[in-house]
């Protein structure tokens, strides 16, 4: 209820195939393959990639229960892109060419969606992180705080669950206190969620500090000098995952 | 923090004692080279730690602190307690070994793969503890660390710092809380307080000064000094009637308490929730509660007990429908209770609940807004309004001059004070609260119980859910038992004791519960007590 069903793609350990992947080799091709379903033209491409998506979710050993409830909070956006195209369609007076143009848009977002999602499922946020550190680290020949940001990516990864709970236990405790979070316009809206967003807002820095000072007291002191308990070691399965990544994309894009 | 001195040697284990705000934290940061102090110096060694560098300081003393949940840096346990060593730029290998070795000593092996969300509180802070080891320390600082644990999670955790004094670890433990258990190990207490050090001493000393420093002997303790001024051992005692039916179950000096009948002024007769088959389950394949059915007595004060993870939160949150029902039903004050709608409203109004650590949900400027928030949703305007803030504020026991401070500015425990002032205000018939005393210090534990002892007085319904077993015996009027969301039994505390004696572990039971039933043992007349009083009573009749 309120915010404690959804996760927000946590890892789940199944020890695939795709699990034993490099996290770089993963970022990589999801980035192939993100950028050519975007240009996707038709519904047999869609077809094409939702097949795709279907073998790659089977080998992950990851059940479509699961991946479906990580997607969840995006299923509002899928949602709206389709009621959108409708509407938009009604006005012109071409409903049932929009209601197609819709169905075919918001696939497309589904499959792209379901595609992104499977990264952090397969993957712990520590070795996405340290597969962001790496490819980011060129980066920082222009001064870019590659490390920084990667570790920033996976404390945030951490944090989320956690944050969620915590958001939704102040939630019921203002409620219990007869806080009225859904009424009104949209500016009373915003204003009776301030019970909700201060503490929140507290407890972040509360917490980020506290998290600090813990990093500091275990010799943490920047990306400088650290090594890894399991540092990234590219394999050929990785070429290979990229490779294919990069021929399926090719051979859909142009059929 | 003014002019601290004090020697700790290698290999011992030291306690540093004080109340909430006695510059303990303050105290710890310096001693773990987090922050320096304005004046005077810390040494390691004969080295000022000012002039240590970062890296072999770091290598020297590892800490943790109150909350697990800000400390673990990774999602997964290895990866976590990797950090440390990972930060020294040690080998894969040599990372490898550190880990397992730091997570042996905290008896968290089973546990090496598992992702941190899935810990139970116990086991995130044991993580922490083996996130400090693997720097290969020698000297470990810890800050509370039991202080938001349950008694179970509590006991182990002792169990790894007596393990890890064995082999040869300085530790040095900041607490407020004294027990017996606890104590026989530590060979050094410091007390602080207003920022000085009131006193230190060894173990031995510390409890013969403790009254006079302000702290609670523990029953345990107490119990051990009446038997050796006495010449009393467990073997003698040995009643030849039974005392059970003469018992006399009392709470303090006040009025005698039979089981049937409220320990309170007003009469307990009527049913204010009455509970039939209420299930609930969070998704379809398991329950969080099973077939519960119990009627909630008005005017009484009811403690819930179980373990984490017996329902106990999911319970209390059907009865102000925060819940909504899913199978069963709950009649309150003679009707169904309300599940959507304005009705819903008027019923969070009546049944005040109260959460886990309520100060994070504070949000107002001043603490009379922070209590009016309350009344004014529940439709209280003008004098009202005004009368319900100072009635919240006398409930708690704080005066006028509070309302115009700012919630953040205040000490921990009288935060705790205004969260729940702030749910008091809206005068509620019935009120909830999760764990009402944890992680306060003695005297505002105090404070609370006796604020809860008047409510109950007032007439107004109390229901408390604790791991607390002292408070659920010596103040309460019923207990309900919950495990793994099914009902053990309920009764009064009398009726009740068996069952609770089984549902927890005798690490959790009170002392004067424990050592009575060590005697039970050796001779069945004598009854199972909790209380002192009635244990020192007991003893003097034979």
């Amino acid at each position: 209820m309120y915010f404690s069903n959804i996760s927000f793609g946590q890892y789940i350990p199944t020890g695939s195939f795709i699990h034993k992947l490099d996290p770089r080799a993963k970022l990589f091709s999801l980035l192939i393959i993100v950028s050519f379903i975007f240009p996707a033209k038709n519904f047999v491409q869609v077809c094409l990639w939702t097949a795709i998506l279907a073998g790659v979710v089977y080998v992950s050993k990851i059940s479509w229960l699961a991946l479906l409830k990580a997607a969840r909070p995006v299923f509002f956006l899928i949602a709206f892109a389709f009621i959108f195209n409708i509407i938009s369609g009604y006005f012109r007076n071409e409903l049932i060419q929009s209601f197609f143009i819709g169905l075919f848009t918001s696939m497309r977002l589904f499959v792209l969606m379901l595609f992104a999602v499977i990264l952090p499922l397969t993957t712990t946020p520590l070795e996405l992180s340290d597969g962001l550190d790496n490819l980011l680290r060129p980066l920082e020949k222009i001064k870019f705080p590659a490390h920084e940001c990667a570790m920033m990516i996976g404390m945030a990864l951490r944090f989320i669950p956690l944050l969620m709970h915590e958001t939704d236990k102040i939630i019921r405790a203002q409620l219990s206190r007869g806080a009225r979070l859904d009424q009104g316009n949209l500016f009373q809206k915003i204003k009776s969620f301030f019970p909700v967003l201060i503490p929140l807002f507290i407890i972040i820095f509360r917490r980020a500090d506290e998290i600090a000072t813990a990093m500091e007291a275990r010799g943490y002191d920047g990306g400088e000098g650290r090594t890894r308990r399991r540092p990234l070691i590219w394999k050929f399965k990785d070429t290979l995952v990229i490779l294919i990544s990069v021929l399926i994309s090719v051979i859909i894009f142009f059929s | 923090m003014q002019n601290v001195s004090f020697i700790i040697n290698k290999g011992e284990r030291v306690a540093i004692l004080g109340h909430n705000g006695s510059g303990k934290s303050t105290l710890v940061k310096i001693l773990g080279g987090l922050f320096d102090p304005d004046e005077g110096a810390c040494f390691i060694e004969g080295i000022d730690i000012r002039e240590m560098d970062f890296k072999s300081l770091r290598k020297k003393i590892g800490m943790v602190f109150q909350d697990p949940e800000n400390q673990i840096v990774a999602a997964m346990v290895e990866d976590d307690v990797a950090f440390a060593p990972e930060n020294q730029g040690l080998s894969p290998d040599e990372i490898q070994i550190r880990v397992d070795m730091a997570l042996a000593a905290t008896n968290m092996r089973h546990k090496q793969n598992s992702s941190v969300e899935a810990l139970s509180g116990g086991e995130k802070q044991r993580v922490a503890i083996a996130g400090a080891l693997a720097a290969d320390v020698e000297c470990l600082i810890l800050d509370e660390p039991t202080a938001m644990l349950d008694p179970e999670s509590r006991f182990k955790i002792e169990k790894v710092l007596r393990y890890l004094h064995k082999e040869k670890m300085t530790i040095i433990q900041i607490t407020h809380q004294i027990d017996a258990e606890n104590f026989d190990d530590i060979q050094k207490i410091i007390v602080l307080s207003h920022g000085e050090v009131k006193w230190q001493g060894t173990c031995e000393e510390f409890w013969n000064a403790a009254e006079e420093l302000g702290f609670d002997l523990p029953d345990e303790l107490k119990l051990k000094r009446y038997f050796e001024a006495k010449n009393i051992t467990i073997e003698k005692i040995n009643p030849s009637v039974s005392l059970h039916s003469t018992s006399p179950l009392r709470r303090g000096d006040e009025k005698l308490a039979t089981p049937d009948k409220g320990r309170g002024t007003a009469p307990a007769v009527e049913g204010l929730f009455k509970i039939e088959n209420l299930s609930f389950g969070y998704d379809k394949n398991s329950y969080a509660l099973k077939n519960i059915t119990s009627e909630i007595f008005s005017g009484q004060w009811l403690s819930i007990i179980g373990r984490t993870g017996s329902g106990k939160s999911t319970l209390v949150q059907h009865l102000n429908a925060l819940y909504k029902i899913q199978e069963g039903k709950i009649i309150f004050d003679g009707e169904n209770l309300p599940q959507k709608g304005e009705e819903v409203h008027s019923l969070r109004q009546k049944v005040g609940l109260v959460f886990q650590h309520p100060e994070d949900q504070l949000f107002s400027s001043t603490v009379k807004d922070e209590l009016a928030f309350a009344p004014k949703n529940a439709g209280f305007k003008g004098s009202k309004l005004d009368e319900a803030i100072f009635y919240g504020l006398e409930c708690v026991g704080l005066d006028k001059n509070f309302l115009e401070r700012s919630p953040i500015a205040l000490s921990g425990g009288e935060r705790r004070l205004v969260a729940i002032a702030s749910v008091l205000s809206a005068k509620p018939e019935c009120v909830v609260l999760d764990e009402p005393l944890a992680g306060l210090d003695a005297s505002y534990q105090k404070k609370i119980l006796s604020m809860l002892g008047n409510l109950r007085d007032e007439g107004k319904t109390v229901i408390t859910i604790s791991h607390d077993l002292n408070m659920a015996l010596n103040f309460s009027d019923r207990i309900l038992i919950l495990r793994h969301g099914e009902k053990i039994k309920e009764g009064s505390p009398y009726e009740v004791i068996d069952e609770l004696m089984k549902v927890l572990s005798p690490e959790t039971w009170p002392d004067v519960l424990r050592i009575s039933n060590e005697i039970n043992k050796v001779n069945k007349n004598f009854p199972l007590l909790y209380n002192y009083q009635d244990f020192i009573s007991c003893i003097s009749q034979i």
